[in-house]
């Protein structure tokens, strides 16, 4: 008997498997008055999304939310697993670069009905809404504000005789700046910056200044050769002035806070991202303060740009999506929601509600917000959408800048080198 | 390592001399240090303020706080004592499942004739060999249409079915190891195969079942790719799982409430190893004696 | 698979069964080995061969994991076999790691085994701070605290510095050392095969060093005739066991370069780059295609392994 349930589990498994194709449809068994929440985030992060769901119940009080919450890197797999079995979660946080490869494949719904209607979100101003479209359509709810930011300890820079980093600087003058600060360096092993020439986001800062991008509209690659040996080139200076840490203490860096040479104890400044500002200060004992990203000269554009620190979406099957949309406008056009969140996602898109959850703020939220505001008159546009691959290539650029610093290839190799390995990538589906 | 005596009477090690003793016992202890480094760092790690733990690498702590201890323990909505249980039972049941199912399998593979045999046991190695990441997805669908995902059942059922190869592939080379007159005597008593497995191979076995026992209670509670697939429901979390909620690299975490529960959570897979040892040692006077 | 059945059960025993019955005991130990094999069946044809046939199907695919697969024939395997410079790249670095961390592993497990089945105090306890790392498994803290060893201002450079006032390098993240202190880890966390040693060393009968005793062996002798061949079962598996683990390795590189494989690809175990195909880029087909010939490529060090063990690995039976 039990081998009789057992083969027609086997089948059924079997055919579930190889029918892979009702695939993407999100969660079949989810009722409205039940949803599913998943997201990425700590322990912080989960108190204040359950405080939110709880106040939310006195709203809604038929509406049930079960929240779910994994790790960054635990996070892409089990949201996979659960898309790929149709059992997604009804909400789903969703990251910048990831939004395009799944709104692409439909595993999430567009938004648009819901505009004016479920989602008040009007005055996000135009950019923080457009920055959750995908091919014209909105896939994702601004869930914070958030751009590319330098992070310093002021104090270090200073005791050594040097001037900090500070807006408006060009990078001339913080390569400068920095050779100075580390031929004084306050103890051995110590530099005036970390090596952001393999991060995306600074590469891609430095290209918006230069008037080109990572990707054209029609995706394919929106910079040359020369332009990546020049980016190289201009850390390998720094490198060999002594400005920055040495190949072998940036690669220890793993792109996150408890891994960066700032935090480490081994620079004096980081190249991160605004939303992360909080974090950064539990970790470090120096005060650190933010700013934006050196500039190529004067007049140049800052390159930077507000994006989504994450996003919401609503997974294309939802049996609940009006319910769903609901409780994300809870989230960033309720002050009950707001003032729950509070910046621990990123500054609130919407201008009235920032405005009054600010002086709430203790003072590092504050400077991130203030951060937020004083560039917010210098950005520019949101650039072009991602083409599918794009996630491959932030790889291939730290692995290049890394071949680079560590001398097995000269910045002008990795240049080539760079262009050539992203359009095989470009190209392969 | 010439003394390779299977008894630990303390007669026959007691041949050795003075010198070499302090010599062995200092060379352990210079050892054991290198082993015990990680945890005296993770234990300080638990103590010391947060802003010290990366950029230091000092053992001794500024100044000492238990707060990550309390933190860990209630900081998330459920309380780690639930993640304690949910862990245990699990780990638990899945142990007694490796035991059995394997040790059934493996009495086959080890001391019974039958056709096919080979083929089986190919087909049985095979299974180690897919990396389990490309049946995951499989799997989910799978026990997602058998109604398990989000109950423990995807973790210990499949014990009890004898999945994990590792066991009886561990226990077929054991069995094979145990003298085959004593089967055959029992065989021409009149014993059946069944009497066979359960009054001479496992009593004789003790000190490979108790390792098998220590594998699957350990592997299990470590394992977190498992539960972070099944395991939806925060109620339902297992230890790994909590210990990887207060980290997430992106952003804010609590370090030293992780390194407090990691501490914790390492003290009921200790004494388990300690406890099941004994039987390692125990094993010994029932397998030498009868030849 | 390559596997000796007269290793296994003696021949000649079923030939000296008396005709009369044969058949009917034939009959009898068929029903009785594939009753002790039913669990085992009903796991294999219920739970794992299913995913497994899933996942060979899907190699010959393209799927993205969110939208249905595509049928694309070989061509992943073409691509493998031709155009993927980081297939190359992850085989060296997980056969530079199998050939380093199993060998050394063993000897190790095998050398620490040896050494606490002789009577001495406090073995108890030894033997449960040596197993200490083995238990931390794949914790997150063991990310942070190898970096802490093998930073250029790590423990290790620092001993390095006071004991032959040599500077040495940022292991852990220079790409030419990076994998060492992978091995380093792996042959740190040995105390899996040495417990199965022990439990091997534990079953010889005592009774065979008595003889010898008797007989005037010295112990060399004894270590030779009677360790080592009694032993060989033992080593045969926990050899052949990790080998295959470390031919999967994952979780050590994962969780110390934060799943990047870097610098530079120099910790890229084949399973790591496998699971960024199927997790981080979306290409599930492709990473099912690496799975499979990463299969091939066990099952060929498997056979050999099991045609080497007539030569070497004694039996009892």
């Amino acid at each position: 008997m039990s081998m009789m349930l057992h083969r027609r589990s086997v089948l059924s498994g079997g055919l579930a498997a190889l029918s892979l194709a009702t695939l993407g449809g999100g969660s079949a068994l989810a009722q409205a008055a039940r949803l599913r929440m998943l997201w990425w985030g700590s322990q912080e992060r989960a108190d204040r999304t359950n405080k939110a769901i709880a106040a939310y119940k006195e709203v809604k009080p038929d509406l049930t939310i079960d929240g779910e919450f994994a790790g960054w890197s635990d996070y892409w797999p089990r949201l996979a697993t659960q898309v790929a079995g149709r059992n997604a979660p009804d909400l789903i946080q969703m990251d910048y670069r990831y939004i395009f490869e799944y709104a692409r494949r439909g595993a999430i719904a567009p938004l648009d009905d819901h505009l004016g209607k479920g989602l008040q979100i009007e005055d996000f101003g135009q950019m923080n809404i457009d920055s959750g479209r995908v091919d014209g359509k909105l896939y994702g709810i601004n869930l914070g504000v958030n751009s590319s930011a330098v992070f310093f300890d002021a104090a270090a820079w200073e005791k050594s005789g040097a001037t900090p980093p500070a807006m408006g600087q060009t990078w001339e003058e913080f390569a400068e700046n920095a050779t100075k600060m580390s031929e004084n360096k306050p103890k051995p092993g110590y530099f005036a910056t970390a090596d952001s020439s393999g991060l995306e986001p600074s590469f891609e800062n430095w290209l918006r200044q230069n008037k080109k991008s990572l990707y054209t509209p029609d995706g394919g690659l929106g910079y040359e050769p020369k332009d990546a040996a020049d980016w190289f080139t201009m850390w390998s200076k720094m490198r060999e002035a002594g400005a920055c840490v040495p190949a072998d203490v940036q690669a220890l860096d793993q792109l996150n806070i408890e891994t960066n040479p700032l935090t480490m104890g081994k620079a004096a400044t980081a190249f991160a991202h605004s939303n992360q500002f909080v974090g950064y200060q539990a970790l470090n004992k120096a005060k650190l303060s933010v700013t934006s990203y050196p500039k190529i000269s004067k007049d140049a554009p800052s390159g930077h740009y507000l994006k989504p620190s994450m996003l919401m979406s609503v997974a294309s099957g939802s049996q609940g999506i009006e319910a769903a949309v609901g409780f994300i406008n809870f989230l960033v056009a309720d002050p009950k929601g707001i003032d729950i969140l509070g910046v621990e996602r990123g500054v609130p898109a919407s201008a009235s509600m920032r405005d009054q959850l600010t002086p709430k703020l203790d003072e590092v939220s504050q400077s991130m917000v203030k951060f937020i505001a004083d560039i917010t008159p210098e950005v520019g546009d949101l650039p072009p959408a991602p083409p599918p691959g794009a996630g491959e290539l932030a790889f291939v650029l730290t692995r290049t800048s890394q071949e680079v610093a560590f001398g097995k290839l000269t910045p002008a190799e990795g240049g080539e080198r760079l262009v050539k390995e992203a359009e095989t990538v470009l190209k392969r589906k | 390592m010439t003394d390779a005596v299977t008894s630990s009477r303390p007669s026959l090690g007691g041949q050795r001399s003075p010198i070499r003793s302090v010599l062995l016992h200092g060379a352990l202890i210079l050892f054991s240090l290198a082993m015990l480094y990680p945890i005296l760092w993770m234990i300080s790690g638990s103590l010391r303020p947060q802003e010290e733990l990366f950029g230091s690498s000092s053992l001794i702590p500024s100044s000492v706080d238990l707060g990550g201890y309390i933190r860990g323990w209630t900081g998330l909505r459920v309380s780690f004592g639930q993640f304690f249980w949910n862990s245990l039972f699990i780990a638990v049941l899945a142990t007694i499942g490796n035991v059995v199912g394997c040790s059934l399998a493996a009495f086959a593979f080890a001391r019974l004739r039958f056709g096919g045999r080979n083929f089986w046991f190919a087909l049985m190695l095979g299974t180690l060999m897919l990396p389990y990441h490309v049946v995951l997805i499989p799997q989910y669908i799978l026990f997602l249409e058998l109604g398990w995902v989000n109950t423990s059942l995807p973790l210990i059922v499949p014990k009890y079915l004898a999945t994990d190869a590792f066991f009886i592939f561990l226990m077929v080379q054991f069995f094979r190891g145990i003298p085959r007159e004593l089967d055959e005597a029992a065989v021409m008593d009149g014993c059946s195969p069944f009497r066979i497995y359960w009054k001479i191979m496992l009593p004789l076995s003790l000190p490979v079942l108790a390792t098998a026992a220590i594998f699957s209670f350990i592997w299990t509670w470590d394992d977190f790719f498992g539960p972070l697939i099944y395991l939806n429901d925060i109620n339902t979390y297992t230890v790994q799982l909590g210990l990887r909620s207060f980290v997430d690299s992106t952003g804010s975490s609590d370090w030293t409430a992780l390194f407090a529960m990691s501490n914790l959570s390492l003290v009921p897979v200790f004494l388990f190893f300690l406890f099941f040892q004994r039987l390692l040692i125990e094993g010994i006077a029932t397998t030498g004696m009868k030849r | 698979m390559a596997f000796r059945s007269d290793t296994l059960v003696e021949e000649s025993r079923a030939a000296a069964l008396p005709r009369k019955g044969a058949m009917r005991r034939i009959f009898d130990r068929n029903i009785h080995a594939y009753v002790f094999l039913l669990p085992w069946l009903i796991g294999f044809f219920g739970l794992t061969l299913g995913p497994a046939l899933a996942s060979l199907y899907l190699s010959f695919t393209n799927y993205d994991l969110l939208q249905s697969p595509d049928w694309v024939g070989a061509a992943n395997y073409v691509r493998i076999a031709t155009a993927d410079p980081k297939f190359a790249a992850s085989m060296k670095v997980t056969f530079l790691y199998v050939l380093l961390s199993v060998p050394l592993k063993l000897a190790f497990a095998l050398l620490i085994a040896m050494a606490f089945n002789r009577g001495i105090k406090g073995l108890t306890l030894y033997r449960a701070i040596f197993y200490l790392p083995s238990l931390l498994g794949s914790s997150v803290a063991i990310a942070v605290l190898w970096r802490q060893l093998f930073a250029s201002d790590g423990l290790v450079n620092m001993a390095l510095w006071q004991l032959f006032g040599y500077e040495g390098p940022s292991w852990i993240s220079n790409p030419n050392y990076s994998l060492y202190t992978l091995v380093i880890l792996s042959i740190w966390q040995f105390g899996s095969p040495m417990i199965i040693f022990l439990a091997g060393l534990r079953q010889i009968p005592a009774d065979m060093y008595e003889a010898a005793e008797i007989d005037g062996a010295s112990k060399q002798r004894q270590f030779f005739r009677i360790t080592l061949p009694l032993l060989t079962p033992v080593i045969f598996f926990n050899a052949v066991i990790q080998t295959i683990e470390a031919f999967k390795a994952f979780t050590p590189a994962f969780i110390i370069s934060e799943g990047t494989g870097g610098p530079i690809n120099s910790t890229l175990f084949y399973t790591l780059y496998l699971y960024q195909e199927a997790f981080g880029f979306f290409r599930m087909g492709y990473a099912s295609a690496l799975a499979w010939v990463l299969v091939v490529i066990i099952s060929l060090f498997t056979a050999f392994s099991f045609l080497s063990a007539r030569y070497w690995v004694h039996y009892d039976d």
